[in-house]
């Protein structure tokens, strides 16, 4: 019988988390508290400390605050956001903790604005939303990390984990390589934890790191998915740096000059979907392209004390949101958009997808259906089925991303450590594994041949154009999934020269395996709710729809499979 | 594609940059102790890496033409 040893470096754990952003940064901490003695290792493709999105975004943490009641939260949230898709059970549970989220997560940091008296600073990010923000400096990430390392949390930089092993149906381990040297690294732990965020599609400048590896490893483990339809985040950016223009969907002007956004009259959360359906629509009319006026832009005008933007765009009064760090990050990258973008009072925007595909379907301990399994952070938001009919965090409540992933992370750190040393390390079944490895460094062998980068472009075509993901059809959504399914059959051409592109190849391949999830589920969903809106289908059909849809390899191909919410159970109805 | 200009003889070997950066564009040589641009195509103007320099010896230069995918289909082309 085949060992494992001999197929590469075999490195054995009690906990292996793959991925070290704050999802990840969480369950090794929990962990660690809960079970001193396990063994934690974390792995990352690139550096700990600096991964995930803590320290790319505004570092802004949603949360309810004393006078925010869940009730009123999850009221909210199932009219105006998830349209009783949630999960409210784990929703609500998140939203009462959230706040408690934040103070753990602070005491391992001490990042958090905070005023004079100590109490969390915290402001709303509209007036009249039922839940609060708070803000962090944008060293979070690596003084998290620091701290998980002072709690003997190990850590493996510059390796991407591919595959998840399996010993009897249970994950046991992972398989993957060193970016720097091209190595083969197995790994045999107790428990897997897949943190590797969504699926952006590389689109996105700041998000394009997350590039779906975690959801591809867990389908081909064997996984079910959920709620992938609603995994076409976009907002509106300017026309030349393709960077946000946050609020801009208030103020959108065709090029007659005729005002446009008479659909959000009432108070909205967030951007919504048919900010880019109106988009379309005006552009397929000859009426494009679209501006947005700023000084309308109710946000750029009255933007809270949390919008970490704030330094880029006015000074920040000394006092508790005073984040030089992230008024640095900001003030950087505005000095050099603003030469592109200019600082007029019109703005040309389009709509940009990011994605946000996050669909491994997990428990209210955070575990797969693979036992052994667990996903966190935006690997899995969608796939909890807390936020609804939304994307990933944010969806529709900016903020959330950062708290329901520490939060998140918590649940499967707790989950994990209170069982981990007590289970057999896992050992994989070596033969599936060196069918894995050969399958992994094949693209090695190839080159020349197909460059990752032109299968990314080609799926980035089928899932860019607005009228294919985010205004849906029938038609149009059978075309672009046409398109996917062309640039599948040509992964057995991607070539790589080097560990770099061998990466690039796996997450080529986790690109069109996330798109094609996607379509598949969108084109199942005949009604428009959330989210998901479509063309041909634009009414909420609560009588047919008040369902989850699934998606699970069998047999190598997409299997769809739906389950009813369970509505009846849960305070908030239709 | 994005410029990234590293004066290494202002460069003190920190290693900051190639940590920073979350798309391995800068990879470490060991023996120079200084850092290599190794993939500059995938820069992603987070500008993490010129932010952090402790010696100012790293400068992003944005390449906003990049291609990047029409949100048209259909051959139509936005943006240009």
């Amino acid at each position: 019988m085949r060992k494992l040893d001999t197929l590469g470096t075999v490195h054995e754990t009690d906990v292996l988390i793959i991925g070290s952003g704050i999802a990840g940064l969480a369950a090794a901490i929990t962990t660690k508290e809960r079970s001193s003695a396990a063994r934690v290792l974390v792995v990352d493709k690139n550096f700990s400390g600096w991964a995930g999105q803590a320290n790319k975004g505004a570092g802004m943490f949603m949360f309810l605050g004393p006078d925010d009641p869940v009730d009123r939260f999850l009221d909210y949230h199932t009219r105006k956001i998830g349209m009783f898709l949630e999960d409210q059970q784990l929703l609500g549970e998140f939203a009462a903790e959230s706040q408690a989220t934040i103070e753990k997560l602070d005491s391992w940091c001490r990042t958090f604005c905070r005023n004079a008296d100590g109490s969390l600073a915290a402001d709303t990010f509209k007036p009249g939303l039922p839940w609060h923000l708070a803000a962090a400096e944008h060293d979070t990430q690596m003084k998290v990390q620091r701290h998980a390392k002072r709690l003997g949390v190990e850590f493996l930089d510059k390796t991407m984990v591919v595959d998840v092993l399996k010993q009897d149906g249970r994950a046991a381990g992972a398989i993957g390589f060193s970016l720097l040297d091209g190595s083969c690294h197995l790994f045999q732990a107790r428990a897997v934890i897949l943190a590797t965020g969504g699926q952006n599609y590389r689109i996105l400048s700041m998000w394009s790191a997350a590039r779906g590896d975690g959801i591809a490893a867990a389908y081909r483990a064997g996984a079910q998915m959920r709620n992938a339809e609603f995994g076409s985040f976009m907002q509106l950016v300017h026309k030349r740096s393709k960077e946000p223009l946050l609020g801009a969907e208030d103020a959108l002007y065709n090029a007659k000059g005729e005002f446009l956004s008479t659909w959000r009259r009432e108070l909205e959360p967030d951007v919504d979907p048919m900010a880019a359906a109106v988009w379309y629509r005006e552009m397929l009319a000859g009426n494009g392209p679209l501006f947005t006026h700023n000084e309308e832009n109710w946000l750029l005008q009255h933007t809270t004390k949390t919008h970490a933007e704030k330094g880029a765009y006015g000074d920040v009064a000394p006092g508790p949101w005073d984040r030089p760090k992230a008024e640095a990050f900001w003030g950087k990258l505005r000095s050099k958009t603003a030469a592109v973008d200019g600082l007029d009072a019109v703005s040309e925007v389009f709509p940009a997808l990011s994605g946000e595909l996050s669909p491994v379907k997990v428990d209210h301990r955070m575990e797969t259906t693979v036992p052994g399994l667990y996903a966190v952070g935006n690997t899995a938001t969608s796939g909890s089925a807390m936020a609804g009919a939304v994307p990933a965090s944010p969806g529709r409540v900016r903020g959330k991303a950062l708290t329901s992933s520490t939060w998140m992370g918590i649940r499967a750190g707790a989950a994990v450590g209170g069982y981990v040393t007590e289970r057999p390390v896992g050992l994989p079944d070596a033969d599936k594994a060196a069918v894995l490895k050969e399958e992994i460094f094949a693209p090695l062998q190839r080159a020349p041949g197909l460059q990752p980068i032109e299968l990314v472009r080609e799926v980035q075509a089928a899932v860019a154009p607005v009228g294919y993901s985010i205004y849906k059809h029938r038609e149009r959504m059978e075309e672009a999934l046409g398109l996917v399914l062309a640039a599948r059959d040509r992964i057995p051409e991607l070539a790589a020269g080097d560990p770099h592109h061998l990466a690039a190849v796996h997450e080529a391949r986790a690109m069109v395996l996330c798109a094609e999830m996607f379509y598949r589920a969108s084109l199942a969903r005949e009604e428009s709710r959330g989210w998901h809106l479509r063309e041909d289908y634009p009414q909420r059909d609560d009588a047919a729809w008040l369902k989850w849809m699934m998606l699970e390899d069998r047999e190598g191909q997409m299997h769809l499979s739906t389950e009813d919410v369970p509505v009846r159970d849960y305070p908030f109805r239709p | 594609m994005n410029t990234i200009d590293i004066d290494f003889e202002a460069c003190n070997g920190c290693k900051i940059c190639y940590k920073a950066c979350f798309v391995d564009v800068i990879r470490w040589d060991e023996s120079a102790k200084r850092p290599v641009v190794a993939y500059p195509e995938d820069c992603v103007q987070c500008n993490l890496c010129e932010l952090h320099c402790p010696v100012g010896a790293i400068n992003v230069t944005v390449d906003w033409d990049k291609p990047f995918p029409s949100v048209l289909e259909h051959g139509r082309r936005y943006p240009s």
